[in-house]
């Protein structure tokens, strides 16, 4: 029972239609009191003199301000826009940069911090390997607003730029936001190299070393123009790369290696063998490589996979077992450049491509020798295999094409025994029809003969009308000749 | 009692009160107004890049109103264009002075006003050690660019200013003139000092540098021409011959002396005793017990010779160093490490020769060193 509810309670009910909702009683509320003090209708004159002084501040004031105003040609619309819209066009010049670098460290776990990567991607005459290389661009699995793209496009006659530009804005404009990539950027540096990019005097051993330092030099130009102060990775990636896990990023960066580097093999046609180790310049340094070093002269480059070098160094690629751990590591000395993920700060200290023999070697080679020099971490990861594409060499098309011979004799020899089949079909097929031909003929002759005995009869009856036949044997012949002019 | 409700009634109010809110409106509008983006030309809002994720090297237009900003757009830079010539000025071309800064010094940014080449063709580059005197140096410096950027006028303000921190502590704690020069201080320090340059090179070159002008943080006094000067001779790595102010007691007066020795043409006295070493143990200019007989360019200065007089270097220092990028960009470093028994600055010249650049200095054309 509720105490207010009772008509015979003590208690006053506080929600009651008339009377005392605020605890005052109503009516007249707005009413001043009449005998409360009243002011007077008109002010005194010394305080006459203080509302004048306001006044004449509050004009000087305004005035101040005016001056302000106009002396800073600043614009009256950021009074209204509280100034966050300052300039008018939605943004404002910035010019000064800080970045503290040891936040960019990189760790084993970058894309828990947002570590961004710089992605390099050298490219020459690389038109046919571009859709492939957007496949594998298109899977990666580290966060794509955190990778960076810069591409070198060098000495190519073919229409690799334009197919680039065209890909790398279809990635932006593509509706799935985590498709866009972060700071895209297309060096264009042309070196006027000599050398010709097919397969046979790219390997050829007389070139290398002038390759090897132009690639280098190539390499620099990009790294130094698309490094920034705020990447804690760099990932160099060849574009002719044909099978790699999409998690590769990730998988090299859980190591937390300075440099690290997967195995490098391709696939090869049944006849060859189905797989070969691809990437020979991953490698450990042996006594008989510094030995031959010290040999050579100064600008010399030892260059690996050759037999005018023999080095019997082990190689990353030769150790790999199908079934091992791909987390086994490795250390190496060289590095082979179709796939290198390494920490910002090995470029940041100084670790380039050289462009020149640095102990003997250039390039990744020179590369991982330099990192190794400043105490850099540089590893292999002998079961970890990423997949280059196959590109016949000038002895395997030469064999292709013998292989194609030796087809192309095999399906004339084939298609010989099938005609030889044919026709001795075909012959078979004439001499039955032969045997018709003769029985139709045996029964023709039986039947003239049948007609002859008939005729001799009716000539004997009709002897007199021989002569009437012979002018319609001669308009015969003449249809004849008309036929055989047509022909 | 509880009065009646009714309308509160208005105090008197005091014109003290009146001014104060007055003056307090003023104040708020005027940093309202304040707080708006210094104006630049259209020139400079054309150069600038639109996204933060760019070259450094560039302003970058920094959105206000809070708009989701799209992904970066895809940039071609074509370096076949970059051109660098002996007149850079007429070219447009563009300047990156990079300066290692661990004590801040005035005489440094005011020299720094007042080169003649183009400010918005300039962009500065710092890295400062993350170490108490550090900090303090960059809030200095922060200052100063605060000052420039933001309320200079534009004719002084650089394009774009990157300021780095460190990511490694330096080998020694002092900064002091003596402990900094002791011998055996000398590989660590000069290695810290290599990784520090090639952190600052490396993040801050971009696409668009055609000169790099190095210049320590204790160069306190230039010719205001001095980018032209040494562009003018069209050398892949070039030096002014550096020099320091100071009160000569014998003869009562302000003197100067030469004051970096490294930049100097080799001898084959340091040949052999480069021969004789380990491959870790590097040369040093400068020490008693380490004498090389090498022609140091300090001493070349003749006076009243002509300042364009150029002499072919093979080791350079790098109180003020003008190197076109290209070479920076074909790899030449500042190693850290014995390379080919010579280290930073020495052993850049020394890479930079591998490479094929060739480096030249001018001794009768002078900078001055600050003074402790």
């Amino acid at each position: 029972m509720l105490p207010f509810a009772s008509s015979g309670s003590k208690v006053t009910p506080r929600h009651h239609v008339s009377g005392y909702s605020n605890g005052y009683p109503r009516g007249n509320t707005f009413e001043f009191s009449p005998h409360r003090f009243q002011p007077r209708g008109t002010a005194p004159s010394s305080r006459r003199q203080r509302r004048q002084l306001v006044r004449i501040g509050a004009v000087i004031a305004a005035c101040i301000f005016l001056l302000l105003l106009f002396r800073s040609g600043f614009s009256l619309f950021s009074i209204f826009s509280f100034g966050i819209l300052s300039s008018g066009d939605g943004f404002q010049l910035e010019t000064v940069r800080y970045y503290d670098l040891s936040n960019v460290q990189g760790t084993a776990r970058g894309w828990e911090r947002e570590e961004r990567i710089l992605l390099c991607v050298p490219l020459r005459d690389a038109e046919p390997h571009l859709a492939m290389f957007f496949g594998h661009l298109h899977n990666f699995t580290y966060p794509h607003h955190l990778i960076d793209l810069a591409f070198l496009v060098s000495d190519s006659k073919d229409r690799t730029l334009e197919v680039l530009v065209e890909n790398l804005e279809a990635i932006q404009a593509d509706p799935d936001e985590t498709q866009h990539y972060g700071e895209i950027s297309i060096i264009e540096k042309d070196f006027g190299q000599k050398v010709n990019q097919d397969v046979e005097s790219r390997h050829g051993f007389a070139a290398q070393a002038s390759r090897r330092k132009l690639m280098a030099q190539a390499r620099n130009w990009l790294l130094s123009a698309a490094l920034r102060p705020y990447h804690s990775w760099v990932y160099w990636r060849d574009v002719d790369v044909e099978t790699a896990p999409f998690t590769i990023l990730e998988d090299l960066m859980r190591h937390n290696k300075d440099v690290i580097v997967p195995n490098v093999w391709r696939p090869l046609p049944d006849w060859l063998g189905g797989e070969q180790p691809y990437d020979l310049n991953s490698w450990q340094e042996s006594e008989t490589a510094l030995a031959l070093a010290d040999t050579l002269d100064e600008d010399a480059v030892i260059v690996e996979g050759y037999a005018e070098y023999a080095t019997w160094r082990p190689h990353l690629a030769y150790l790999r077992d199908p079934y091992g751990d791909p987390d086994m590591e490795m250390e190496i000395d060289g590095v082979g450049g179709v796939s290198i993920l390494a920490k910002a700060k090995v470029f940041r200290y100084g670790v380039h491509f050289p462009a020149f023999s640095f102990e003997k070697h250039a390039e990744t080679e020179g590369f991982g020798k330099m990192a190794r020099r400043m105490d850099f971490s540089v590893v292999g990861l002998p079961h970890y295999t990423i997949w280059h594409l196959y590109e016949p060499s000038v002895d395997d098309i030469k064999h292709m094409e013998q292989m194609e011979q030796e087809k192309l004799v095999r399906e004339q020899e084939e298609k010989e025994k099938a005609e030889k089949a044919r026709k001795m079909k075909e012959s078979f097929g004439d001499a039955s029809s032969q045997w018709e031909k003769d029985k139709t003929e045996m029964q023709n002759i039986a039947l003239q003969e049948k007609k002859k005995e008939a005729a001799k009869q009716a000539t004997k009856e009709q002897s007199d009308k021989q002569g009437g036949e012979a002018p319609k044997r001669a308009a015969k012949d003449e249809k004849k000749g008309e036929k055989d002019i047509r022909r | 009692m509880a009065r009646p409700l009714g309308p509160v009634r208005l105090k008197k109010t005091s014109p003290l009160t009146l001014v104060f809110g007055a003056g307090l409106c003023i104040f708020i509008l005027y940093f309202l107004l304040g707080s708006s983006a210094p104006e630049f030309s259209a020139s400079r809002k054309a150069s600038a890049a639109s996204h933060p994720l760019s070259p450094p090297t560039s302003a970058f237009r920094q959105s206000t109103s809070g708009a989701k900003t799209g992904p970066p757009p895809v940039l071609r830079y074509n370096l076949n264009n970059v051109t660098i010539t002996n007149t850079p000025v007429k070219n447009r071309e563009s300047v990156l002075i990079l300066t290692p800064m661990a004590r801040f010094y005035q005489g440094y940014w005011d020299n720094l006003l007042k080169l003649s080449y183009p400010h918005e063709l300039i962009t500065l580059g710092f890295i400062l050690p993350k170490t108490k005197e550090g900090n303090a140096a960059y809030a200095e410096l922060d200052k100063q660019i605060t000052k420039t950027q933001k309320f200079g006028p534009e004719k002084d303000r650089f394009r774009s200013i990157i300021i780095l921190r460190q990511d490694f502590d330096p080998p020694i704690p002092s900064q002091d003139e003596a402990e900094r020069h002791k011998m055996q201080n000398q590989k660590p320090r000069r290695a810290a000092m290599a990784k520090a340059r090639n952190s600052l090179l490396f993040t801050t070159l971009g696409p668009s540098t055609s000169w790099v002008l190095w210049l320590d943080a204790d160069v306190i006094e230039t010719p205001p021409t001095l980018i032209q000067d040494l562009a003018f001779h069209n050398k892949p790595v070039i030096t002014p011959n550096c020099f320091q102010r100071y009160y000569n007691a014998e003869k009562k007066r302000m003197d100067e002396r030469p004051y970096d020795f490294n930049n100097w043409q080799d001898s084959p006295t340091a040949q052999k005793m480069a021969a004789q070493m380990s491959p870790d143990d590097i040369l040093l200019e400068g020490y008693q017990d380490m004498a090389t007989y090498r022609a140091l360019m300090a001493y070349m200065y003749e006076e009243g010779g002509d300042i364009h007089y150029e002499v072919p270097l093979d080791g350079v220092g790098g109180t003020a160093l003008l190197v076109k990028a290209d070479v920076h960009r074909d790899g030449a470093m500042f190693p850290p490490f014995s390379f080919y028994h010579l280290i930073e600055t020495e052993g850049f010249a020394k890479m930079a020769r591998r490479l094929g650049w060739h480096a030249a200095g001018l001794p009768n054309y002078k900078v001055y060193h600050y003074n402790e």
